[in-house]
């Protein structure tokens, strides 16, 4: 009986360390590190993508994901123009870079305080608007960023070709992978991105896990409620659209890098569509739910795209082959059926939250304990 | 009734409401309420269904603003302050439906309940462990509604009674001196609304709390109640003891009477 007591006591301490946050602390800067450690050899392996430098897009985009669930996990607003910071943030570096010869940092702060500016602005009107007038004046600013970078005005964003060719006087190409080039050291990009991502992200988090994050987590959960008793949740819908604004504008200041400039492509719709998607099916009730989100979808595209036979060396076989090009080219079917069956399973649980409850499930199991 | 307003903003009276009128297009919810609830008092609110109870609730905590009239609270003209300011000042609120903050653990609902009566409606604070500051403040106001065993159970998760209780500690937790309650008993078996109406009665000794109550159970009220105000189709019909109440002629006519062979 005592060893009952134990039990159910040691399990309710447990799930007051869940409860609080306090094995957080150490899970998400620890998986972060270990996300940017393995994601490059994993993605480089033969057997997979074969290509290393793909980790770098990867990365970017699970910043863009990061920052947009700011706004989607925490504060529980829908944006359907969040490619409009990406943009801000590459066109900023580009712009400045090239039109203005200011130097690469420069540069990229502006397009920073530029993205923080307008967030704010456009927080500051549309916060307090219904969900769907929300979701829909965050399309109408964005089109409208969209149409301002193709017309080109003062030849500044260059149109429909964007910006090309740009990068920092400190980043080297050398076949199609780049290095970053200082005094006299000379190291992958990839590890100099893994770095402003590793930051970037746990400053999110930070963010995220403060008593200011906590507020925008009362919002999400209850409007009503969270006014009644005392907290101003336009302000907060306001600041967490900014917050989320600026680390969309640092994805996209890391973007012009990776792509060697800006291209339209960061602002339209269909950018701001991906990045739901992805966030959606990755679970946006966790932090680490978007960035799975971005990988499932990301290494999908590229992996099953080219996929036409699978090959395996087994020892009694010398080899078996499977077709399965004809198949795998709908790639987008499979994940549009993925994203079906989670949205319609748990809205906001995605692969990750499956993921979770797996592992919750087997730990149970291993201890023995039912519910 | 018109006297209220010289017994205004005297000391003893700490929320009061002025010809408070409330219109929803052609419906009148509210009309021409006057209401003076005095500092310590447990000052019931009845009437019949659809009478413009929670109406009132609505209009004295800014969730709805009043077509005409005012509301006094502490001395202060309040009827143009934001929502969010009032808790701030000490007017909290419960909720007649379960209003909580549903997929958070008990604890943590009223964590950031204490968070926000603390640091203000509005804050920058972004550093630290969020879910860890205020959590032992919270757990006494658990352990005030006996939910001090529950404090890792998401509130969506909870039996409607011990959600019911939860919206009482989350009101609480704004540390107000005045509380009005929408119906905290609605849902309960005897057992259950009995001992609600111990707790807010210890509550109110031990927290130094003016309650402005709405309640269906009669008996509740009767025993409770410092004094009792009518409603009946947005206008006050009524205000006085328990006693008074019970012979009050109109009353009885348009309320009680029947109320009274259901009992």
């Amino acid at each position: 009986m005592s060893g009952d007591a134990s039990q159910t006591e040691s399990t309710q301490r447990l799930r007051d360390a869940l409860a609080d946050g306090r094995l957080e602390q150490w899970r998400v800067p620890l998986g972060l590190l270990a996300l940017v450690v393995f994601l490059r050899p994993v993605i480089g392996h033969e057997f997979l993508l074969n290509y290393p430098p793909f980790a770098n897009t990867i990365l970017v985009w699970m910043l863009f994901a990061a920052s947009f669930n700011v706004l989607l996990g925490y504060t529980g607003l829908l944006s359907f123009g969040h490619g409009m910071f990406l943009g801000f943030g590459a066109y900023g570096a580009a712009i400045g870079l090239t039109r203005f010869d200011l130097p690469f940092t420069v540069s990229a702060v502006i397009g920073l305080a530029v993205a923080a500016v307008v967030a704010y602005l456009i927080g500051r009107i549309i916060a307090q608007r219904g969900e769907i007038y929300f979701a829909m004046l965050t399309l109408a600013f964005a089109k409208a960023a969209h149409f301002i970078a193709n017309q080109n005005y003062g030849g500044l964003t260059g149109g429909s070709t964007g910006i090309v060719g740009v990068l920092p006087s400190w980043i080297e190409t050398e076949r199609g992978v780049k290095y970053v080039a200082a005094g006299g050291f000379q190291f992958d990009w990839y590890y100099l991105l893994g770095a402003v991502f590793v930051l970037a992200a746990l400053a999110i988090w930070q963010i995220a896990r403060s008593p200011f994050g906590r507020s925008l987590v009362a919002v999400r959960e209850n409007e009503e409620l969270a006014r009644a008793v005392g907290i101003d949740d336009k302000r907060y819908k306001i600041w967490s659209f900014t917050f989320s604004g600026v680390f969309a504008a640092l994805a996209g200041v890391l973007y012009a890098i990776n792509n060697q400039g800006s291209s339209l492509s960061t602002l339209t719709v269909e950018t701001s569509g991906d990045i739901i998607l992805m966030t959606v099916l990755g679970g946006a009730n966790y932090f680490f739910g978007p960035l799975a989100g971005v990988f499932v979808w990301l290494f999908s595209e590229e992996f099953l795209i080219e996929f036409e036979t699978l090959v395996l060396p087994l020892a009694e076989y010398p080899l078996v082959r499977i077709e399965l090009g004809g198949l795998l080219s709908y790639w987008q079917f499979f994940l549009g059926l993925l994203f079906v069956i989670s949205v319609l399973v748990a809205p906001r649980e995605g692969l990750w939250g499956l993921f979770r409850s797996g592992i919750g499930g087997l730990y149970d199991r291993v201890r023995g304990v039912r519910e | 009734m018109s006297d209220t307003a010289t017994t205004a903003r005297s000391a003893d009276v700490v929320l009061e409401t002025e010809g408070l009128t409330k219109q929803f297009g052609g419906l009148t919810a509210l009309e021409h309420v006057d209401l003076a609830v005095e500092r310590g008092e447990l000052h019931a609110i009845i009437g019949p269904n659809g009478a413009g109870k929670t109406t009132l609730f609505n209009t004295i905590t800014g969730a709805l603003d009043p077509t005409a009239g005012t509301v006094w609270f502490d001395g202060e003209d309040v009827t143009e302050m934001a929502q969010e300011k009032r808790p701030h000042r000490g007017l909290a609120r419960s909720f007649q439906s379960n209003q909580l903050f549903a997929d958070l653990s008990v604890l943590e609902n009223v964590r950031i309940v204490v968070q926000t009566a603390r640091s203000g409606r509005f804050g920058l604070d972004l550093l630290g462990n969020g879910r860890a500051k205020y959590r032992d403040a919270a757990f006494e106001y658990l352990e005030r509604v006996g939910l001090d065993g529950e404090r890792t159970t998401l509130a969506k998760n909870l039996s409607h009674g011990d959600q019911r209780r939860l919206g009482i500690a989350i009101s609480l937790a704004t540390d107000p001196s005045v509380l009005l309650l929408d119906e905290p008993t609605s849902g309960m078996g005897p057992t259950e609304t009995q001992e609600t109406a111990d707790m807010i009665d210890e509550l109110q000794q031990d927290l130094d709390l003016t309650v402005l109550l709405i309640e269906h159970d009669m008996d509740i009220v009767l025993s409770m109640s410092d004094r009792i105000t009518v409603l009946n189709q947005g206008e006050v019909l009524a205000t006085d003891s328990p006693e008074a109440i019970q012979e009050n002629e109109d009353v009885q006519n348009a309320y009680l009477g029947g109320m009274r062979e259901e009992l």
